[in-house]
C-alpha cells in the first residue's frame, strides 16, 4: 500500500471519529451539525482513497491511447463517480438541516441543543 | 412483606409518570401490564442462551429475574432513558455503533 | 412490457418535479396529481417480470475467469417487487386522494414530497445496485423530513431536525460500509458481490468483511427504526399529519425489507448476521410494545406499536429458512396496510375532536360509529385475531420459529401479540366506549368521506388477504427460494 493512500485513510478515520465526538459532546447546534458533516466527508474520502493507484493515470481514455496499457495503468474510476453523487446528497442534507436550525433559532433565541431539541414534554414546561 | 410494600409503591410511582394531568385506571393498569410484560419477556429471551450453554442460560435467567423483580418499578426508569431529547438518542445511537463495530471486528467469528 | 419497469420510478419523479414547478395553477395541479396517483398502482400490475439494464449495457462474461459482470445499474422486477410496489402505489393514491379532498388550495411542495418518497422506495425495492439504493435511501430521508416538517403540529420542526441529525450519522456510516464492500470486491452490483462472496473470492472471516456488515447493519437500524432509533421513528409518526404518517410508515417498512434482502444475499453465509437481526428484533418488540402501553398520546402509541410490529418482520428474516422469510415478508405487506388504516382512522378522530390525549376523550362511538368499527377491526388485525391478515402472517411466524427449534421465540411472539391487543383495547375503550367527558366538544364535526373511503379500501384488502393468504404467500415463497 502506498504511503499517500495510508495517510488519506488515517485522515478519513480521524474525520469520522471527530464527527462522532462532536455528535455527543458539543452543545452548540451549528457546531454539532458541522461536526456531523465531518462523518460524511470522512466516508467520501475513504471511498476516493480506494480508487487510488500508485503512479496511475487519470481514467479518461484519450484518442491514440493503447487500450491495454490504459487498462493496466488508469486509476479505478467507479469510486469517483460514486463520491460525486454522495457529495451532492450530503450538501442538500446539510442545507435542509441548517434551514431547520434557522427556523428554530428564531423561535427559541438560542443555539443550545439542550434547550432547542430537548424532550417534547419538557419543552412545554420551558415555554410556560 | 417488603416485596408487597414495594409492589404497592409501584402504583404510587406510576402517578408521577403521567403527570401533569389526571391518572386513570386504564393508564395505571396498562403500566402494570407493561411492567410484567417487560420482566417476563426479557427473562424468556435470555433462555435463548441455552443454544450456547444450558447452565449459562439458567444462571443468567435466574440472576436477571432477581435483579429485575427487586428493582420494580422499571417502566419509569426505562421511559426516562427513551425520551425524545436529542442528547439521549445520539448517545444511545453512538454507543450501539461502538458496540456493534467492536463486537463484530474482534468477535464476529466466534458465533 | 419490460419498458414499464423504469417508468415505475420515472413517473412519480417526473410528476413530483412538474407539480412543484407548476403549483400555482391549482386546478390543473389537482387533476394532474390525481391522474398520476391512479397510475401508480396500475403500472406495476401491467408490467411483465424481468430485468432492466440502464443504458442497455447487458452483463459481460469474462472468458478468462468465467465470471459474469454487470456494468449497468440493473432493476430486477419479480412478484415480490410487483406486490409491494402496487401496495405502496395504492397507499400513495389513497393518501393523495385524502389530501386533495381535505384542502381546497393544494401545496405543490407537499405533493412533491409525497411523490418523491414513493419514487425513492420504489427504486430501493427494484434496484440491484447497492450504491443506487443508498442514493435513494438518502432522498427518502429528505422526503420524510419534509413530510414531517410540513405538518402543522407543534414541535414538528424539532422532531424533523432530530431525525435529520440522527440520519446524517446513520447514512454516512452505511456509505462507509458500502465503501468497504467496494474495496473488497471492486463492484457495487449486489449480484456480483454475492457471487464473489459465495465463490470464495472474498474471505468471509476477514475483519474487513465483518466490519462492512457492522456498518451497513447500523445504517439498516436507522432506516428501519429498530432500537436505538425506535424513539425517533415513533416521534416522526406522531408529528406528521395522519395521512402523511400512514405513508411514512410504509416507507419505513419497505426500506427495511429492501435493505435487509440485499444484506441477506451478501451476508447469509455468516451466522452472526442472523443472530444480530434476531437480537435487535426482540429488543424492538419488547421496547416498542412496553412503551406503547404507557403512552397517553394515541398517535405516539400507534407509532410505538408500528415499531414493535417491525420486530416480527426482522424475526422472520433472522430465522433464515424459506418459510420464515416468506412469513416475515408477508407480515411486512400486512403491516403496511394495517398501520396505514390505524393512522388514517385515528387521524380522522384528531380531525373531528382536535384532541390527541386519550385521557380527555370518550364516548365517540355514538358520534363516529363507522370509524370506530373499522378501527376495531384494524386493531384486531394488528394483534392477530383470526380471520384477518395479521393472524395468518403471525401464525406462519410462530410455526416457523417452532420448526427452527426456537420455542422461546414463539412464546415471545405470542406474548407481544397479546400485549398489542391490550394496548389497542385500552385505547379503544378510553376513546370510544367510556362516557364522554363534559368538556369534550364533538358536535357538528364530520369525518371527511375520503378518509372513510380510504379506510374501507384498506379494510377490504386486509380481510381478503386474511381469507386467501395463498394468493400472495406462494409467489413470495418462490421469490425467497430464488435468493436462498
Amino acid at each position: 500500500m502506498a504511503y499517500v493512500q495510508l495517510v488519506v485513510l488515517f485522515t478519513s478515520a480521524a474525520l469520522i471519529i471527530i464527527g462522532l465526538y462532536a455528535a455527543i459532546f458539543v452543545d452548540n447546534i451549528i457546531k454539532k451539525i458541522i461536526g456531523i458533516s465531518f462523518i460524511e466527508e470522512g466516508a467520501n474520502l475513504f471511498i476516493v482513497a480506494i480508487g487510488y493507484r500508485p503512479g496511475g493515470v487519470v481514467p479518461i481514455l484519450m484518442p491514440g491511447m493503447d487500450t491495454s496499457w490504459f487498462a493496466a495503468n488508469a486509476a479505478y474510476p467507479l469510486p469517483f463517480g460514486l463520491v460525486l453523487t454522495s457529495i451532492v446528497i450530503g450538501a442538500s442534507t446539510l442545507a435542509v438541516m441548517l434551514a431547520l436550525v434557522m427556523v428554530l433559532y428564531r423561535r427559541y433565541g438560542t443555539l443550545s441543543t439542550k434547550v432547542m431539541l430537548a424532550d417534547t414534554s419538557k419543552q412545554e414546561e420551558y415555554n410556560e | 412483606m417488603k416485596l408487597y410494600d414495594q409492589i404497592f409503591d409501584v402504583v404510587k410511582q406510576f402517578k408521577k409518570l403521567f403527570s401533569p394531568g389526571p391518572v386513570t385506571n386504564a393508564d395505571v393498569s396498562g403500566s402494570i401490564t407493561a411492567e410484567i410484560f417487560l420482566i417476563v419477556s426479557l427473562v424468556i429471551s435470555t433462555l435463548l442462551l441455552r443454544h450456547v450453554n444450558v447452565l449459562l442460560a439458567g444462571l443468567v435467567a435466574f440472576i436477571l429475574a432477581i435483579v429485575l423483580i427487586s428493582n420494580i418499578p422499571l417502566i419509569p426508569k426505562f421511559k426516562i432513558e427513551q425520551e425524545d431529547s436529542l442528547e439521549k438518542m445520539l448517545f444511545y445511537a453512538i454507543v450501539t455503533l461502538a458496540i456493534l463495530v467492536t463486537f463484530l471486528y474482534w468477535g464476529g467469528n466466534l458465533v | 412490457m419490460n419498458e414499464l419497469i423504469p417508468l415505475m420510478v420515472i413517473v412519480p419523479l417526473m410528476a413530483a418535479l412538474l407539480i412543484s414547478a407548476f403549483s400555482k395553477f391549482n386546478k390543473i395541479t389537482k387533476i394532474f396529481a390525481f391522474v398520476v396517483a391512479i397510475c401508480l398502482p396500475i403500472i406495476p400490475l401491467a408490467s411483465n417480470y424481468g430485468l432492466h439494464y440502464f443504458g442497455g449495457y447487458a452483463p459481460i462474461m469474462d472468458n478468462v475467469t468465467n465470471v459474469m459482470f454487470h456494468p449497468a445499474i440493473t432493476y430486477s422486477f419479480t412478484f415480490l417487487q410487483q406486490i409491494f410496489i402496487a401496495m405502496v402505489g395504492l397507499l400513495t393514491f389513497l393518501v393523495i386522494f385524502i389530501y386533495l379532498n381535505k384542502y381546497k388550495e393544494v401545496s405543490g411542495p407537499y405533493l412533491f414530497l409525497l411523490f418523491l418518497g414513493t419514487a425513492a422506495v420504489t427504486a430501493m425495492l427494484l434496484t440491484d445496485d447497492i450504491f443506487h439504493m443508498f442514493v435513494f435511501f438518502e432522498i427518502l430521508a429528505l422526503a420524510q423530513v419534509g413530510i414531517v416538517a410540513a405538518s402543522s403540529i407543534d414541535y414538528s420542526y424539532e422532531m424533523a431536525l432530530k431525525y435529520m441529525i440522527l440520519g446524517s450519522i446513520g447514512s454516512p456510516i452505511m456509505l462507509l460500509g458500502i465503501g468497504f464492500l467496494l474495496a473488497l470486491t471492486g463492484s457495487v452490483n449486489v449480484t456480483d458481490i454475492a457471487a464473489a462472496v459465495h465463490n470464495g473470492l472474498v474471505n468471509v472471516t476477514s475483519p474487513v468483511f465483518l466490519m462492512s456488515l457492522a456498518l451497513i447493519f447500523f445504517g439498516w437500524l436507522y432506516a428501519s427504526g429498530l432500537p436505538p432509533f425506535h424513539t425517533i421513528k415513533s416521534g416522526i409518526y406522531s408529528k406528521a399529519e395522519p395521512h402523511g404518517a400512514a405513508l411514512l410508515q410504509s416507507f419505513t417498512v419497505i426500506s427495511m425489507i429492501s435493505i435487509v434482502l440485499i444484506m441477506f444475499r451478501i451476508y447469509s453465509s455468516l451466522p452472526i448476521f442472523e443472530v444480530l437481526i434476531v437480537f435487535f428484533s426482540i429488543l424492538a418488540m419488547v421496547l416498542g410494545v412496553s412503551l406503547a402501553l404507557t403512552q397517553t398520546d394515541f398517535r405516539r402509541m400507534i407509532g410505538f406499536l408500528a415499531v414493535g410490529e417491525l420486530g416480527f418482520i426482522g424475526l422472520g428474516i433472522g430465522l433464515g429458512t424459506q418459510f420464515a422469510i416468506t412469513a416475515g415478508l408477508f407480515q411486512a405487506l400486512n403491516e403496511i396496510m394495517i398501520t396505514a388504516l390505524l393512522f388514517i382512522g385515528f387521524g380522522a378522530i384528531v380531525n373531528a375532536t382536535n384532541e390527541v390525549d386519550t385521557r380527555k376523550l370518550g364516548g365517540l362511538l355514538a358520534y363516529h360509529p363507522k370509524v370506530g368499527i373499522m378501527l376495531l377491526i384494524g386493531g384486531m388485525a394488528m394483534a392477530g385475531v383470526p380471520p384477518l391478515s395479521g393472524f395468518q402472517s403471525k401464525l406462519m411466524l410462530v410455526q416457523a420459529s417452532l420448526s427452527c427449534g426456537f420455542p422461546e421465540l414463539s412464546i415471545l411472539a405470542i406474548m407481544v401479540s397479546i400485549a398489542t391487543f391490550v394496548v389497542f383495547i385500552k385505547t379503544f375503550y378510553a376513546m370510544f366506549l367510556r362516557p364522554k367527558p363534559n368538556d369534550l366538544e364533538v358536535e357538528g364535526k364530520e369525518v371527511p368521506r375520503s378518509m372513510i373511503f380510504a379506510m374501507g379500501v384498506l379494510l377490504i384488502i386486509i380481510i381478503l388477504l386474511g381469507l386467501f393468504p395463498d394468493a400472495v404467500t406462494s409467489g413470495i415463497s418462490n421469490f425467497v427460494g430464488g435468493i436462498l
